[in-house]
């Protein structure tokens, strides 16, 4: 258990040094992602403007704090994109890391958890230089902000998770493009990155509650932007917690399965 | 004394599916699919003890770095029995892993941005290393390799020949107890070669590991090894000491010349192996090599004298060439 | 005309190429299908809350939504493909390939490349705009046809001159790539009217990143909104914008031959 530990502050550690050396790339990255949030923002506070100053329960200053901390979450649910493995089965890196008597799979979860404190470092002046263009309304409590950082990194485990389970379907095919469309479509219209889901109608709320999107998405922004009772905020990281146990699960059966293949006809 | 690595009658063969040019091909293809069996592996056995310093020897595509990936537990064997240090491989259990290495030659494990002394951190965090003893192995191998200024240094700004160097360091901070190199001189320098062989033989010396090499290289095998395993086909053809193979077979060394009239007769010198033109290779008895270069230049007006050793492909063609012949 | 000529004997080529890759076809038609039914998902999802939008109604919107996505597929198959491939290849010194052929460098590197099945994308959007022309009750005058087919290929024009621009910065700094990111990212910006942005979004998607002339003006020609001014102001805006491009290329170019001496 200590070694586990060890090797994930050490990664983590060693993910900091790398990815500060890219403040620009990552900058780049982000300033791009950013202009998705901006655009639903905009429009949906133009909706509201037209409709005398609130929509679906949401005025336009609080459509400017929820796409706002979207954009923290964006960030922390970014993961290794399932379109990778196939790159990474071929290159050989995947039998590198299979002759270390660690599960490949911490690495990820290591590396990717360093970047994200990186990330969250660069994103608080952006956010400052959002806040001051687009003046959100948004009053968390200590509470709030306390579920909101636990909801943030599940969210990112989350994802691993689902996006890891995407990513081995690789081991048996390499026409993965049609699945991975479809399922970021789904994750689209169901997590809350589209629009908050209270917007949406009430058979497509209750559908979200059975996938894994909202609870890598819209619950921690939800959870910040403070509409939730306390009821429901725990009730959200005990879902949270769910789908990570129900994923690690998923994951480490699939992956048995895998890596049979994969020894079988080789890197 | 038990053997650390014992194999019997391994054997890998894959289904390759049958491709053939032409749209009718390809359109009948898609319906049905025929397969051909390709035998990377064909039925090799051997028992290494633990300490020694194998050469495992074989023109590409022998099956040499199949037989490695299934002694490093990456692919499963299609038959036969495999243990490694009483594990089997295949199943990748972490004990087993952390007794061993694998080093291919073009593929890196440590960070590109990063100074290899963060990396070399890593893998004592992955291997559990005690940090009294991960600093004691980490400054020895430092200073057997000469290491001191270029470990601060991101490894991307290290040469080729370096960032072998550190590849090697960082595989054994763990004192794993078998060694699988797979070309770990590849493309590197002479005096880097040596570097890395001197290396790899005090490691062995120091440690009693078990070194399973493989090389394109002789002079890799030569420096290292005292018993060689050559593998051609899938198939073991020879296993064995490697003076016995050496001497047999590295006895002649090839020479070649240009010269403006090659019709003539070059019986005198040595035996023709080939005429391209103005070029002409010749093959000489090893200890006559000298002499018949200095004939040459004196006797005939050649151009661009080179003399090389034997290529290891010809020393193994000739052990495989020897074989059939024993057998009939 | 040697120019044109190659021209064409590239985008056959490029056509061929696509054959090949048949089952691209398949991907782009799932990939249109999927972005097709976000896009009238979000727009009905507006439209259940409201009537307008900047007096703009919802068969108004799915005439934007038509365009837009014609005019993507149109940027996807035949602009950002070669400025990619220009973007590679300046940073890669293979440019000299395409420098020493003879005809215009400017004209070769921007019609090598065609994705042929992002056309798709074209034909989609057409019948969305149509599907919404019906619903408007086809009231359309030859104004606004003309208005319309004249704005598409201005925007397209702009945006084509606003990628060489763009990409011609390689010639100079590296990390192009990323700023073409960026491009895509705020082209979705099209995909509604830029009216209903705040003024500083407008300005800026319709001076500096000309996502406005891309969509919104044809859009506006087709819906009959359209004013003669705007239509001057785009056609001053191509000639400007066309000029730069072709300048900045020529000083690229010349900086580019000396360098790699």
């Amino acid at each position: 258990m200590k070694r586990y530990i060890d090797f994930y502050l050490t990664s983590m550690k060693m993910a900091v040094i790398e990815q500060w050396q890219y403040p620009i790339a990552n900058y780049f990255y982000m300033i791009g992602m950013i202009a998705e949030p901006v655009i639903y923002m905009v429009v949906w506070s133009a909706v509201a403007t037209q409709q005398g100053g609130m929509v679906g329960g949401y005025t336009p200053g609080a459509f400017a704090a929820y796409y706002i901390v979207w954009t923290l979450v964006r960030s922390m649910n970014v993961v290794f994109t399932p379109y990778g493995w196939e790159w990474r089965i071929r290159q050989g890196q995947l039998s590198m890391s299979l002759m270390r008597p660690i599960h490949p799979l911490h690495n990820d979860v290591a590396f990717f958890a360093g970047w994200k404190v990186v990330v969250i470092i660069l994103w608080i002046p952006l956010a400052l230089a959002l806040t001051l263009f687009f003046k959100p309304d948004l009053h968390p409590t200590l509470l709030n902000g306390i579920v909101f950082f636990f909801a943030i990194w599940f969210a990112y485990l989350i994802r691993t998770m689902t996006l890891s389970l995407l990513g081995m379907v690789t081991f048996w095919t390499t026409r993965v493009s049609a699945l991975f469309e479809l399922y970021f479509a789904a994750e689209l219209v169901l997590s809350g990155r589209l629009v908050p889901l209270s917007l949406m109608p009430e058979w497509v709320q209750r559908l979200a509650w059975f996938f894994p999107f909202r609870w890598a998405f819209g619950y921690p922004i939800e959870a910040l932007i403070g509409n939730m009772s306390v009821n429901d905020l725990f009730i959200g990281l005990g879902m949270q917690l769910a789908w990570i146990i129900f994923g690690a699960v998923a994951v480490s059966l699939v992956w048995k399965v895998a890596i049979r293949r994969f020894s079988a006809v080789g890197g | 004394m038990p053997s650390v690595i014992s194999i019997s009658k391994l054997a890998k063969h894959y289904q390759v599916p049958e491709r053939e040019a032409g749209l009718k091909a390809a359109a009948k293809g898609l319906f049905k699919r025929t397969y051909k069996t390709v035998k990377a592996v064909d039925g090799i056995s051997f028992d290494i003890q633990p300490g020694e310093v194998v050469g495992f020897l074989g023109p590409n595509g022998a099956g040499k770095t199949t037989t490695l990936k299934m002694l490093s537990g990456l692919l499963h064997p299609t038959s036969g029995e495999l243990s490694v240090l009483s594990y089997e491989p295949a199943k990748r259990n972490h004990d087993y892993l952390r007794q061993i290495t694998l080093v291919m030659g073009n593929r890196n494990q440590l960070s590109w941005d990063l100074p290899a002394l963060d990396s070399f951190d890593l893998q004592r965090a992955i291997y559990g290393i005690p940090t009294e003893e991960f600093k004691r192995t980490r400054d020895e191998f430092i200073e057997l390799l000469d290491l001191k200024e270029l470990v601060q240094k991101p490894v991307r700004n290290l040469s080729l020949g370096e960032r072998m160097k550190m590849e090697i360091v960082g595989a054994l901070l763990h004192k794993p107890k078998i060694l699988f190199l797979d070309e770990p001189t590849l493309g590197l320098d002479v005096t880097m070669q040596k570097r890395i062989r001197s290396f790899i033989a005090e490691y062995n010396k120091r440690y009693g590991a078990t070194v399973l090499l493989t090389s394109h290289y002789m002079a890799d095998v030569e420096a290292l090894c005292k018993r060689v395993i050559v593998i051609h086909h899938g198939q073991l053809l020879f296993d064995g000491d490697l003076t016995a193979l050496v001497q047999k077979f590295s006895a002649f060394k090839t020479v070649a010349f240009d010269i403006d009239n090659p019709n003539q007769d070059f019986s005198q010198y040595g035996d023709v192996v080939s005429i391209d033109g103005l070029h002409v290779t010749l093959r000489v008895a090893k200890e006559k090599t000298s002499a018949v270069t200095t004939r040459l230049l004196s006797d005939l007006a050649v151009d661009d004298l080179t003399v090389e050793a034997t290529p290891i492909e010809d020393v193994i063609e000739s052990v495989f060439s020897v074989k059939k012949e024993a057998m009939e | 005309m040697t120019g044109i000529r190659l021209a064409f004997n590239y985008l056959r080529i490029g056509i061929m190429n696509e054959f090949q890759y048949r089952a691209n076809l398949y991907i782009q038609i799932l990939q249109t299908f999927i972005a097709l039914a976000t896009g009238l998902i979000g727009l009905n999802l507006v439209f259940d809350q409201t009537s307008q939008l900047g007096g703009w109604g919802k068969a108004d919107l799915l005439a934007v939504m038509g365009v837009f996505t014609m005019t993507g597929g149109f940027i996807r198959a035949a602009i950002q493909p070669n400025m990619e491939r220009l973007m590679d290849e300046i940073r890669e010194g293979t440019l000299d390939y395409a420098l020493t052929k003879p005809a215009d460098s400017q004209l070769l590197v921007s019609v090598r490349e065609f994705r042929l099945w992002q056309m798709v994308d074209v034909v989609t959007g057409a019948i969305v705009l149509i599907v919404a022309l019906v619903q408007l009750n086809w009231l359309i005058s030859i104004w606004s046809v003309l208005g319309f087919f004249s704005a598409l290929v201005l925007g397209a024009i702009m945006v084509y001159s606003f990628w060489l621009i763009i990409t011609s910065t390689a010639f100079w700094f590296v990390r192009v790539n990323e700023i073409a990111n960026l491009f895509e990212g705020l082209y979705a910006a099209g995909r509604w009217p830029v009216d209903i942005y705040p003024n500083w979004l407008r300005y800026g998607l319709t001076f500096l990143v000309p996502v406005a002339f891309a969509v919104t003006v044809p859009a506006s020609a087709i819906t009959g909104r359209l004013t003669l001014e705007t239509w001057l102001g785009a056609l001053a805006l191509t000639l400007v914008l066309f000029i730069i491009a072709r300048t900045v290329w020529m000083i690229g170019v010349r900086n580019y031959s000396g360098a790699s001496a």
